[in-house]
């Protein structure tokens, strides 16, 4: 495809919004950010944001960013210790310790924050997880592989379908089993519903985290519309349990088509809706322009994927850069932006939401008619997967999501475990990034972070 | 200006207010599930068989297979239901998609509520529910969706070309890979078992394929059975007649699972894989009458609990209808051999061409044995006796595979017709046509049965390969006459049958006069069931014997006769095939066990 | 073989080369070649981006295997090197200075099999096991069903039957028997 082609594509959904990076796929986009770039290349002893030597990027940012203090040495501020850990002096009664948590406005599953305090900005943060521990890979341990299916999409429960199609996936190439072509095309129709419908919770989400709840409202009511085309074609509404190892579970309903392509288009209409509401809103906008603040420097030291490191200018998405299923039969172009804080995250996500209304569109028209949708699978009851190890990705809507399975030549699984983006968004990074920020933004910049927390423990 | 529109554009949320409202106003009635949608089990109580694989899929253990009073249990049907327990269950439905019979689906239903929290595990089905007869929900995705292969992995043969003039065996046997993906296909659910005339542990030695643990196959095996590489071969395979798999695809081949257990053990590693011996501690003795499978397995059975058994066979050689009544093709004689063999490596005496009746009397055994067990078959050829059966080239089937199997040359002539359809007829019809083609080039059989095809006795498998054989089959036909000129026989006239048992299940066949037809042929072979031929029971014993009005033996459930040192097995008792004989000689050697041991009486 | 492959093989040993798929290849080398390996693929292979690090219990062999996966987001391929340890006071060479997310998983594996990783930074805290006081849990000798009926209070229901079982009582008990 032509970049003129794919501009357009883009233009056409976002009219000059968009700048299309040439060239520089993988390197954040903007010139005045290469200097932190490089830094960030150097390796990981560079500067953390509040640690003494200063972090880079405030310099070009800091006028949006009211929330990083211009002057760290003020006495206000802890110093850091030799860990690069603020040395905080509680006896000094300058600083209040805060657990907030486990629920976050915003926030689908529970963690806690402990925040160090001072006055309402926060000096030091941990985060501690736990809540939502339930085992599951140990759980895999005793279990089939086909009884894995049911079990392994609750790791991440509001984007389930993930979950499913990297399990099948690895299980599939383990055992050297194709899926049908149209079982390709109706996982990446499921795929693309499921990251959908996650983004248009997280989307008006924001807003919520700030107090503007209508959009949520909204964006609730599309979504149900999204769970119902699930529930047709799936037979469920949160968990579809739709793809297992060879292929899907089933073919378009009748007249699914008409009424998905339909549906897409409440989304474009929410999607203007919010805009107006939302993106064009003025509290809105001073409260989430230069709050949470990513530099791009720091996407690969804390390993930083998805949306969140495509708002700080790194063209990264794994749709694109290991296509998998059939997405290399697709026409569409990664939105990317940047000077990632919490406005530029909500508004990728934004233009996520409509490239993916215009990918199940497309993909809709794809499907064949005709064909099986799943490969024959020896007995569930007895399926012993050759000797052998794997690791499989997908893009979900938060970015890099990948299984890596371990195969020791019997009918259950040696080892499962999951790579979620929010293992490293919501710990490294979160406890980074909320060292200086308002406490009253801390919700605003978890969601912005699309925190998960089940996928952090499983 | 920017500023200016950032605060007036969210005023645009006013447009709402004059949207009609997008909630559903009364969605307990308004709102069904999808057609697909996971709610609520139903199961259809009467297709269920109770074979446990929703059980086994199930990840949540929230399926238990509970007994009901609404289902007997019966061969083929465990009687047990699944009974789901929704506190755990999370609707996945794979229990749904492994179902054997597709009895178990899922209903539409999913707002119902009840304040006892024990109602929420009910067996679906025999728990009256609201949604039983709901027809939306989830049921099996259909077409090309399985968790399982219905295919049974297809068995080796010679193709017909090549064995129609061998009597070489047809069935290659399964590869290491062919078995253990077949052995892949079985869900352990052991309903197999209760059919098996001898029991025997399917399942487990089914699994030792699976695990590559042959060894140990082939020790359950022996448990059950002492002729492997005969029953892995010649069985009739009840079994797979109730295999769960059966029911949508293929019965798993379990016949050949075992054939292929036995064939992985060779002749001289019997003793090293069984580890059996017989402790000779006994001071009892039992002369076994007839070297068959009933006689064979009473002797392994009793050898190994430290008897000393003595058999007498008839014949030359040991087996008896195995040997003289099945072809080389179907059972080579190297196979029979190995399994007889390992029997008589155990200390089992065997007198060979001893005809008990003729050579050595009943009532000479019963005085030097303290038990007598007889297992003589059914080896006397039934005729029709329709006119002209008398004709010196009209012969029984029973005696030509005899004669042939002795390696004695037994006439064949250009032009045969055999009638019967069972296995039998089919066995010489398919001796007789390798012959002809030896002899003649060419095969000009004619085989006719009462019976159409769907109903005949035969193996479907021996009526397709008769058929690739080139012999000429036709079924559903009655014969009423052999057409005899100049002292020659031309052919057999026959009428059209319309049904071969009357309502009570008697034989009573009913023909259309109308319909008739001739099938040409210059000799005739009578292959419609045997008799047993008991002269050998002198009048004293025959007289303390009890008899059926219909004049059948009766013994009590361990094959004991009235006369209660004689034990009475096989074909004349149940049958007729080997593997009701080896179960009933497993029987027996018990019942002689505890006869000898003072705790059997016939009552 | 991909170039970068021939690179480290020239510098590093490793063995047991397995190209999974064309932008996955797995290999292992020594433990003590392994913060070095991943220093070196970072710096200068462009292996920028960590992807995960775990451990997988082979306790027939007495081995914890250590996977470390890398991506390189230019040539777009992932790398999985693997390194054995023994299950005793298993202990690893911390690699958390390379990037910020790696102590996070050099914590979970202390919690969860017991493998050390000295100097990590809060390494001995807990993570998602608050009170813990049994084995880690992930080691493959700690039985979860066997925890689970110890430690809570399953409701009794209905018992379950075998098919196969079931039908030997019913229909042919006295047909049967089991020996030895």
């Amino acid at each position: 495809m032509t970049m003129k082609k794919k501009n357009d594509i883009l233009s056409r959904l976002f009219g000059k919004e968009h700048r299309p990076q040439e060239n520089k796929h993988n390197q954040p986009a903007d010139a005045d950010s290469g200097k932190s770039s490089d830094a960030g290349k150097g390796g990981g002893t560079g500067s953390v944001p509040g640690s003494d030597s200063g972090a880079s990027g405030e310099a070009h940012y800091s006028d949006h960013n009211h929330n990083i203090a211009p002057d760290h040495t003020e006495d206000k501020y802890p110093r850091n210790g030799k860990d690069g850990k603020p040395e905080v002096d509680l006896s000094s009664g300058k600083y209040t310790k805060v657990w907030q948590g486990p629920n976050h406005p915003g926030v689908t599953g529970n963690m806690s924050l402990e925040l160090t305090i001072c006055g309402d900005e926060i000096v030091d943060a941990k985060t501690h997880v736990g809540y939502l521990h339930r085992g599951f890979e140990k759980l895999f341990e005793r279990r089939l592989y086909m009884q894995v299916m049911p079990t392994c999409l609750r790791m991440c429960v509001p984007e389930s379908d993930t979950n499913e199609y990297v399990f099948s996936e690895a299980v599939e190439e383990l055992s050297g089993i194709e899926a049908p072509e149209k079982a390709k095309w109706l996982r990446m129709l499921v795929l693309e519903m499921s990251r959908l419908q996650m983004l248009l919770r997280v989307v008006p989400g924001q807003g919520g985290a700030f107090g503007l709840g209508i959009g949520v409202q909204w964006g609730m009511y599309v979504r149900e519309l999204i769970l119902d085309l699930f529930e047709e074609l799936t037979g469920g509404r949160i968990y579809h349990m739709y793809m297992l190892p060879g292929g899907v579970r089933g073919d378009l309903p009748e007249g699914f088509r008409e009424r998905a392509i339909k549906t897409m288009d409440e989304v474009y209409r929410f999607a203007q809706r919010i805009d107006d509401v939302m993106f064009n809103n003025s509290v809105f906008k001073k409260r989430a322009t230069g709050t949470g603040y990513i530099d791009p420097s720091w996407v690969d030291r804390f390993g930083i994927v998805g949306p969140n490191a495509r708002a700080a200018g790194y063209n990264r998405d794994v749709r694109k850069d290991h296509p998998y299923l059939l997405y290399d039969q697709l026409e569409w172009e990664v939105p990317v932006l940047e000077k990632s804080d919490v406005y530029t995250r909500a508004r990728i996500r934004w233009m996520d939401m409509q490239v993916t209304a215009d990918l199940i569109k497309q993909i809709l028209n794809k499907i064949p008619e005709k064909g099986s949708f799943k490969a024959p699978t020896p007995n569930a009851l007895n399926w012993r997967i050759p000797r052998g190890e794997t690791y499989v990705k997908a893009e979900a809507s938060r970015g890099e999501f990948g299984y890596y399975v371990v195969s020791d030549g019997s009918a259950y699984p040696r080892r499962i475990t999951l790579r979620g983006p929010s293992y490293t968004h919501a710990i490294a990074l979160l406890e980074k990034m909320l060292i200086r920020t308002n406490i009253a933004d801390v919700g605003a910049i978890m969601v912005s972070l699309q925190t998960c927390p089940p996928e952090i423990e499983r | 200006m920017s500023k200016l529109k950032d605060i007036l554009s969210p005023f645009t949320a006013w447009n709402n207010l004059a949207r009609d409202p997008v909630t559903i106003k009364d969605p307990i009635n308004d709102r069904p599930g999808a057609a697909r949608y996971r709610g609520f089990h139903q199961n259809d109580i009467e297709k269920c068989i109770g074979c446990g694989a929703c059980e086994s899929i199930c990840e949540t253990g929230a399926i238990r297979m509970v007994e009901v009073d609404e289902v007997e249990t019966k061969e083929g049907d465990s009687g047990l239901r699944p009974e789901v327990d929704y506190g755990r269950c999370c609707f996945c439905a794979l229990c749904v998609d492994i179902c054997s019979t597709g009895s178990l689906t899922l209903s539409n239903e999913y707002i119902w509520v009840d304040e006892d929290p024990e109602a929420f595990t009910f067996v679906p089905g025999i728990d009256k529910k609201p949604w039983d007869n709901n027809q939306d929900g989830w049921k099996k995705p259909e077409p090309d969706y399985e968790l399982n292969i219905k295919e049974r992995v297809r068995m080796p043969e010679m193709q017909a070309e090549e064995r129609e003039n061998s009597f070489v065996e047809i069935v290659k046997g399964y590869s290491r890979e062919q078995a253990i993906a077949e052995a892949d296909r079985c869900i352990d659910c052991g309903l197999c078992q209760a059919t098996c005339p001898a029991h025997m542990d399917i399942p487990d030695y089914i699994r030792a394929v699976r695990e590559e643990n042959l060894k140990e196959g082939f020790r359950i095996m022996y448990k059950t059975n002492p002729l492997p590489e005969v029953c892995g071969r010649i069985c009739t395979h009840k079994c797979e007649d109730v295999c769960a798999m059966g029911h949508r695809g293929d019965p798993i081949a379990i016949r050949w699972l075992k054939r292929y257990i036995a064939d992985s053990v060779d002749e001289n590693e019997y003793q090293e894989a069984l580890q059996q011996e017989n402790p000779k501690d006994k001071d009892k003795s039992i002369a076994i009458v007839g070297a068959g499978p009933t006689g064979l397995s009473a002797a392994y059975y009793l050898a190994l609990m430290g008897y000393s058994v003595k058999m007498f066979e008839a014949q030359p050689r040991a087996g008896g209808m195995m040997r003289y009544g099945i072809p080389e093709y179907r059972l080579p004689y190297n196979a029979l051999d190995q399994d007889i063999d390992y029997i008589l490596s155990l200390g089992v005496d065997i007198q060979y061409n001893t005809r008990v009746g003729k050579d050595i009397t009943l009532d000479a055994l019963h005085e030097k044995y303290d038990s007598v067990l007889v297992g003589t078959g059914l080896h006397a050829g039934k005729s029709t006796r329709i006119p002209g059966t008398d004709h010196e080239h009209v012969y029984q089937a029973v005696d030509l595979l005899r004669e042939f199997s002795k390696g004695n040359e037994i006439p064949i002539s250009e032009k045969i017709v055999i009638i019967g359809g069972g296995n039998v007829a089919m066995d010489i019809t398919r001796t007789l046509a390798r012959l002809q083609n030896q002899k003649y080039g060419q095969v000009n059989i004619t085989t006719t049965s009462l019976e159409t095809e769907d109903v005949m006795p035969a193996d479907q498998e021996e009526i397709d390969e008769a058929r690739e054989e080139k012999v000429n089959l036709k079924p559903g036909w009655g014969p009423q006459k052999i057409e005899i000129e100049n002292n020659k026989i031309k052919g057999l006239h026959v009428q059209r049958c319309l049904s071969v048992f009357d309502e009570n299940g008697r034989f009573n066949p009913q023909f259309d006069e109308s319909q008739t037809d001739f099938f040409e042929g210059d000799m005739l072979i009578e292959a419609i069931g045997q008799g047993m031929d008991i002269s050998y029971l002198s009048k004293s014993i025959r007289d303390g014997l009890d008899f059926t009005q219909r004049g059948r033996l009766v013994v009590n459930d361990y094959f004991q006769s009235k006369q209660e040192w004689l034990f009475i097995g096989g074909d004349i008792i149940q049958g007729p095939d080997v593997i009701h004989g080896i179960a009933n000689g497993h029987k027996a050697a018990r019942g002689i066990d505890m006869y000898l041991r003072g705790d059997l009486r016939y009552e | 073989m991909h170039q970068f492959l021939k690179e480290i093989q020239n510098r590093f040993p490793i063995h047991d080369v397995k190209e999974q798929r064309k932008n996955l290849t797995l290999f292992t080398t020594e433990k003590e070649q392994v913060v070095p390996l991943l220093t070196h693929l970072r710096d200068h292979e462009g292996f920028t981006h960590f992807v995960l690090l775990t451990a997988v219990d082979w306790i027939e062999e007495d081995l914890f295997q250590l996977t470390y996966i890398l991506n390189n987001p230019e040539k777009k391929v992932d790398l999985g090197i693997r390194a054995y340890i023994g299950r005793e006071n298993a202990s690893m060479e911390s690699a958390h200075h390379l990037w910020e997310q790696v102590a996070t998983y050099q914590r979970e594996l202390k919690e969860m099999f017991g493998i050390d990783f000295p100097g990590s930074p809060r390494v001995d805290e807990e993570f998602f096991l608050e009170g813990w006081d049994d084995i880690p849990p992930m080691r493959r000798e700690f039985d979860s069903k066997k925890y689970s009926e110890e430690t809570y209070f399953p409701r009794p229901g209905s018992k379950s039957h075998d098919p196969g079982e079931y039908m030997k009582q019913k229909l042919y008990s006295d047909d049967y028997e089991e020996e030895e």
